[in-house]
């Protein structure tokens, strides 16, 4: 599985066209998709572009949410 | 706007300008899905249709009640709803609640009820952990709207056969918890 650097991650923030990705628990994911991830950003709280790994634990959903979006490779150390 | 109100919750440390943008995706998603369970209920047709058509007026509504119910909070927060009907369907807070490819299919029109109502319980549940204890007046609202959604999950949920729900669908007035937020009802 392709590794994706904090720096790829961050410049796919959704902006400017760009695309649309989360990681969460070392898996990096396409949210280009999603219709609740518009814009790069989700429910006014999060960006696109980040590590939502602890943000996951207060999120009113699980992993399963992200899980049905493509994994594009697994979020560097 | 109500300056005070709003100083308050700020100095009780919410993000006022966060909690608004929320409170105006979630009266989009409840607009929205107004509309949209208009079209679903009008297709909810013939004997298994029939069954199901009742609750989702309750639903329609009640959800319809619920965006009536915001629109106060919002411009006493500072807010204001979107100037064009377009950004509605653009910002909602859910997904649309489009009819199914087989608008024949009850099943798939359930589906569709049950997810956007999930959407609302997860997203009333959310406002209700960042006021809770802030801002006193968005909470009690946002959590007499999570009631209501709740039901609505519910009465979805059994119709798919995923268990009983507990109770009656909704008999008498609309909204028995969130009607206080609104004097016209």
């Amino acid at each position: 599985m392709r590794t994706i650097t904090r720096k790829d991650l961050a410049a796919a923030d959704g902006q400017n066209g760009v695309r649309i990705w989360v990681a969460c628990r070392g898996l990096v994911y396409d949210l280009t998709d999603s219709f609740l991830w518009k814009g790069g950003k989700h429910w006014v709280l999060h960006r696109a572009g980040e590590d939502l790994t602890a943000a996951l634990d207060e999120a009113p959903h699980g992993v399963d949410f992200l899980e049905r979006f493509p994994v594009v490779g697994r979020l560097a150390d | 706007m109500a300056k005070v109100a709003r100083e308050m919750v700020e100095k009780a440390g919410v993000n006022v300008d966060q909690l608004v943008e929320l409170l105006v995706k979630n009266a989009a998603a409840e607009l929205t899905t107004f509309y949209y369970y208009t079209i679903l209920r009008a297709n909810l047709i013939g004997f298994e249709g029939e069954g199901l058509k009742e609750i989702a007026e309750a639903a329609r509504i009640e959800d319809r009640n619920h965006f009536e119910a915001l629109v106060p909070r919002i411009y006493e927060l500072g807010g204001e709803l979107p100037r064009d009907m377009k950004d509605f369907h653009d910002i909602s807070a859910c997904r649309p609640a489009y009819l199914p490819d087989n608008p024949r299919d009850v099943k798939a029109v359930l589906n569709v009820l049950v997810e956007a109502e999930r959407c609302a319980v997860r997203g009333y549940t959310q406002i209700c952990h960042m006021t809770a204890g802030k801002d006193h007046r968005t909470y009690e609202l946002s959590l007499a709207i999570l009631n209501e959604e709740v039901e609505h999950e519910s009465w979805f949920s059994e119709f798919l056969g995923e268990g009983p729900s507990g109770h009656f669908m909704r008999r008498g007035p609309t909204s028995p918890f969130v009607s206080k937020f609104m004097p016209s009802l």
